[in-house]
């Protein structure tokens, strides 16, 4: 793997992370839903995003492969 | 109540996070970038700054010259998605910034604002495994003692355990019992812990009136280890007197109480225990050979911890552990502290370690994670275990006498008018005693 690879690498890897923190914060949301630490409306709306953001991870996922994907071919 | 800055460019992110500070009773402000931060804390003081390190216009780090001229410096969290990142930051902020990696949970925010830190981390750490429930080790000696443990406690036959001192020899029994899934308790006694008259009491029971004292009655070892496991400690140290009547037993499965006559059938496994090798068993003559045999169907030697130096760290850390659950504590070991515990022998064994353990626990600062240990790990009987042979019958005074020199040598590190002093000779005769061993020509 060349350094401009592994940067790009990395900035994937940075991009893929970010849902997946996300994901984590919204859980402990519904969590704190669950509680009734904060209102039961709001664990619902923290599952949309949770589903949002496992889509938003894929994606960039996919976005990587096809990327590196590229740079293999070239 | 506390202030809170909150720096993160991710919208999600602060939104949930200023639920979750909210919630926990603080007052929560947010900025998106190194900008919007600095705007804030010109015009507001705060108690707390949650700094993410990648922002987008810099590094979270450049804040932290403009928090150094504040009035009141604010505590701070740096907050990074990498875990690599991790450790330059620890080095960057030293011990008064805290920092966290993502993804984040609430606990830990919490904790970070109450300035209780790293009490979630421990968690995750790799759990020391007990094997049957009691036993820590994965070195080879030890995997050829399950491999036995496990044969053994399918079947009903005695088992003695030798090793030294200190090895865990009552933890292998508990072990064995544990794995032999018997539906009888567990008891443990200590032979050479009772006078001659009261053994007969503690194995085998008494009726009321058998003796002065003996004001009820009371159901011995054996009868209360009913379908269960029996553990006798220090089997050497019974009376030999009294080991004929414990044959009796062995043989014929029943007991007859102090001061009874009625024959109690009885039905456990004897598990017994001496730190005695089997050499010296046959020939200092403290057990009878017929009830050898008896016990020992399945001999079992428990290896010493200097035979198994790998699992140290293994026992340290669950030590430690234990330690940390009882008192509240966070310590957790380097690796290098590790290691100068896998270099010392412990003469001791496991149950050194857990002292020394405990002892270090108890020096070291409590509200901090770092382990303090002494600087040498001397055992006072380390030394003497060392010498004991010396003096054992059939050893020549002169070569107890060159032998009580080196001793003394190393503990005063080589200075030879201190060692003499200490031996009650002249240095003069030192020096000749070390000439005439032929150990000066290599220092003077």
């Amino acid at each position: 793997m060349t350094e401009s690879e592994f940067a790009t690498l990395a900035t994937h890897v940075h991009d893929a992370r970010k849902p997946l923190n996300r994901i984590s914060m919204q859980a402990e949301l519904v969590k704190m839903a669950l509680n009734g630490d904060v209102p039961a409306e709001r664990a619902m709306d923290a599952l949309d995003k949770i589903i949002a953001s496992t889509k938003a991870c894929s994606e960039s996922l996919t976005t990587m492969m096809s990327e590196l994907g590229d740079s293999q071919t070239d | 109540m506390l202030t809170v800055l909150l720096v993160d460019d991710d919208p999600e992110f602060t939104d949930v996070a200023c639920t979750i500070i909210e919630f926990l009773g603080h007052e929560v402000l947010t900025a998106a970038n190194l900008a919007e931060a600095r705007d804030w804390l010109t015009k507001e003081t705060f108690d707390h700054v949650l700094l993410d390190f990648m922002l987008p216009d810099g590094s979270g780090a450049h804040l932290f010259d403009e928090l150094d001229v504040l009035p009141k410096r604010p505590r701070v969290t740096l907050i990074t998605g990498h875990p690599s990142v991790k450790g330059i930051i620890k080095g960057l902020c030293g011990p008064n910034i805290d920092y966290l990696v993502k993804p984040i949970q609430r606990e830990e925010i919490e904790a970070v604002l109450t300035g209780k830190k790293n009490q979630k981390k421990q968690e995750p750490g790799p759990k020391v495994t007990r094997h049957f429930g009691h036993l820590i080790g994965e070195s080879t000696p030890m995997k050829e003692l399950y491999k036995l443990l496990e044969r053994v406690s399918r079947t009903s036959a005695n088992v003695m355990l030798l090793g030294e001192s200190g090895v865990g020899k009552e933890v292998v029994a508990a072990a064995i019992h544990a794995a032999s899934d018997a539906e009888g308790p567990y008891i443990a006694t200590n032979c050479g812990a009772f006078s001659k008259e009261l053994i007969g009491s503690e194995l085998f029971g008494h009726e009321k009136g058998a003796f002065t004292g003996a004001v009820g009655r009371k159901a011995g070892v054996f009868e209360q280890s009913e379908n269960g496991t029996l553990f006798l400690d220090e089997i050497t140290e019974m009376p030999i007197d009294m080991q004929p009547n414990l044959l009796r037993v062995l043989e014929n499965k029943v007991v007859i109480r102090v001061g009874g006559t009625k024959a109690i059938p009885v039905n456990c496994r004897v598990v017994s225990a001496t730190n005695r090798s089997m050499e010296e068993i046959a020939e200092s003559k403290v057990l009878r050979e017929d009830i050898y045999f008896r016990l020992a169907v399945f001999p079992i030697t428990i290896p010493p911890l200097r035979e198994r130096k790998e699992d140290i760290p293994l026992l340290a850390t669950y030590f430690i552990d234990e330690l940390n659950k009882e008192n509240g504590t966070n310590f957790i070991w380097e690796d290098t502290q590790l290691d100068t515990l896998k270099a010392y022998d412990w003469p001791g064994n496991v149950r050194e370690l857990r002292h020394f353990v405990h002892r270090a626990a108890i020096m070291s600062d409590p509200e901090g994670s770092d382990i303090e240990l002494p600087k040498t790990i001397e055992s006072p009987f380390a030394k003497k275990q060392s010498t004991t042979p010396a003096l054992q019958a059939g050893r020549t005074i002169e070569d107890v006498e060159k032998e009580l020199i080196y001793a003394t040598l190393e503990k005063v590190n080589g200075n030879k008018t201190l060692a003499a002093e200490m031996l009650g000779i002249s240095t003069k005769t030192l020096y000749n005693r070390l000439h005439a061993y032929g150990d000066l020509s290599k220092e003077e």
